[in-house]
């Protein structure tokens, strides 16, 4: 009995002082809009391109099907990626074999309708 | 107040005001005073829990609207007062409005027996712990109305689990403050302060200092007693139907009720107004000039709601640590430990005084 009481009476003191301890700690809320976090330098956000040939490697290696390329001739007209599809896994960036595709560090996508996700990422300098 | 009431007398006649008028206002002025107070305490009250909270969890808290989150409570009760009043269709609509009204109004008289200084004391009355525990079960009568009038099964089954409790928890706080008035001979708030000057009852009766604490946390519905208004179980218990102005009268109640509960815990077990070691800051600093005899009172209050904070960190810090008890560990807890253990302590008081 007596042991039992002594049981919860330091398990209670530990939850206590657990709980305690943490209001010493650093808070782990990041106040985003005004404070941008920290990436990595591998993060994976919005993809953009350089100089596209229209091999096709990318659409093909595409996993989720985001990719569509629309072609004049041999000319690339529009490059459209679906950002709704879009599953940000790289591989269009790690196949491409003039290293054409970039994905840059932007992650803020949200768009106010469906068309807006679909976007031309072609650039033309 | 007698003090408190030359001074304002002097002041009356000085700047040529009717005597008669200046008697009225004094006893009003005061209520008026502590109504204000009320309502700024539970707005800074709320803010205050949800910061700590948040800093127990890691996060932030609230921290959005004004400096650091500080107008926070002020946005949500002025979203609260201009929110539509939903009018139940069935049910009893007298006693749905009413509830809240009394369970509300039944807190103010708490905050005005509480004695905040030696000269702030509004109704000194000879047997003002036994107002106190009287008025004080009025909120809990009320909620069980208002779950009944609200044809609610949520509400029905919280108001229920509160009369349970309040059955359990009470017996434990009248015990409790039996011994304390065995050890000071006295039933007035401001005598058993004043008792206390050379030895908190705190040292001679820490075991109804516990017993106390523990059911006062029942009495104010708080984690981990909070059976009446479980969210996971009953959405909201006893308020469930409410919304708006009615809403927010329960809600103040609730912190009002934790306010004073701990002023009265402060008053009973930790000296209430009297600093710790009973010398006065201002007699340290300013000497024994004539400015100090008024600064000894703003200094007593401060002492009262510091004691006061401290409790309500204490209540802040176990809701962050324990989860809720089912109902029948909370009764078990009550009636086959708690209230034997407020029995024998009861006896083990009174055969010391003897």
């Amino acid at each position: 009995m007596l042991e039992k009481i002594f049981n919860l009476v330091k398990a209670l003191f530990y939850g206590f002082v657990t709980v305690l301890w943490h209001l010493f700690k650093r808070p782990v809320t990041e106040e985003y809009p005004e404070e941008k976090p920290v990436l990595n330098e591998y993060f994976r956000g919005r993809p953009f391109l350089n100089s596209c040939a229209g091999c096709g490697y990318c659409k093909r290696v595409c996993p989720a099907d985001a990719i569509r390329i629309i072609k004049n001739e041999r000319i690339v007209e529009k490059y459209i990626i679906d950002l709704k599809k879009c599953i940000f896994c790289g591989n269009c960036m790690f196949y491409c074999p003039s290293k054409s595709m970039h994905m840059s560090n932007d992650f803020a996508l949200a768009t106010n309708s469906k068309s807006g996700l679909q976007i031309d990422i072609i650039n033309r300098r | 107040m007698n003090f408190l009431l030359c001074k304002f007398l002097e002041f009356i006649k000085t700047i040529n005001f009717s005597e008669h008028i200046a008697l009225v206002l004094f006893s009003i002025l005061p209520f008026a005073l502590i109504l204000g107070f009320l309502i700024l305490t539970v707005i800074g009250l709320v803010l205050f829990e949800r910061k700590i909270l948040g800093y127990f969890t890691q996060r932030k808290g609230p921290n959005r609207v004004g400096f650091w989150g500080i107008l926070q409570t002020t946005a949500d009760a002025v979203k609260l007062l201009c929110k539509e009043n939903i009018e139940i269709s069935s049910g009893d609509n007298f006693l749905f409005t009413l509830s809240p009204i009394i369970a509300f109004a039944a807190i103010i008289i708490l905050w005005c027996i509480i004695p905040y200084n030696a000269e702030f004391n509004m109704i000194n009355s000879s047997v003002g712990i036994l107002i106190y525990l009287i008025v004080s079960s009025f909120p809990m009568l009320f909620h069980f109305l208002a779950g009944y009038s609200s044809n609610n099964k949520y509400s029905i089954i919280g108001s229920y689990r509160a009369l349970a409790l309040t059955a359990s928890y009470s017996v434990p706080i009248i015990f409790t403050i039996l011994s304390i008035i065995c050890i000071t001979n006295t039933m007035n708030l401001n005598n058993i302060i004043l008792f206390q000057t050379k030895k908190w009852i705190i040292f001679s009766n820490i075991l109804g200092f516990v017993i106390f604490y523990i059911s006062s946390i029942a009495k104010l519905n708080r984690c981990p007693f909070d059976l009446s208004e479980a969210e996971s179980e009953l959405v909201c218990g006893y308020h469930t139907e409410y919304s708006g102005m009615r809403f927010a009268m329960f809600f103040l109640g609730e912190y009002a009720e934790l306010f004073v509960m701990c002023i009265l815990i402060s008053i009973l077990f930790l000296g209430g107004y009297l600093p710790p070691f009973n010398v006065y800051l201002a007699n340290i600093f300013m000497g024994n000039c004539s400015l100090c005899r008024y600064l000894i009172y703003f200094e007593q209050t401060f002492w009262l709601i510091f004691k006061t904070l401290l409790i309500i960190f204490s209540i802040i810090w176990i809701r962050a640590t324990l989860p809720r008890f089912t109902q029948k560990t909370t009764l078990d807890f009550f009636w086959k430990y708690l209230t034997p253990l407020t029995i024998i302590n009861l006896i083990i008081i009174t055969f010391m005084r003897i």
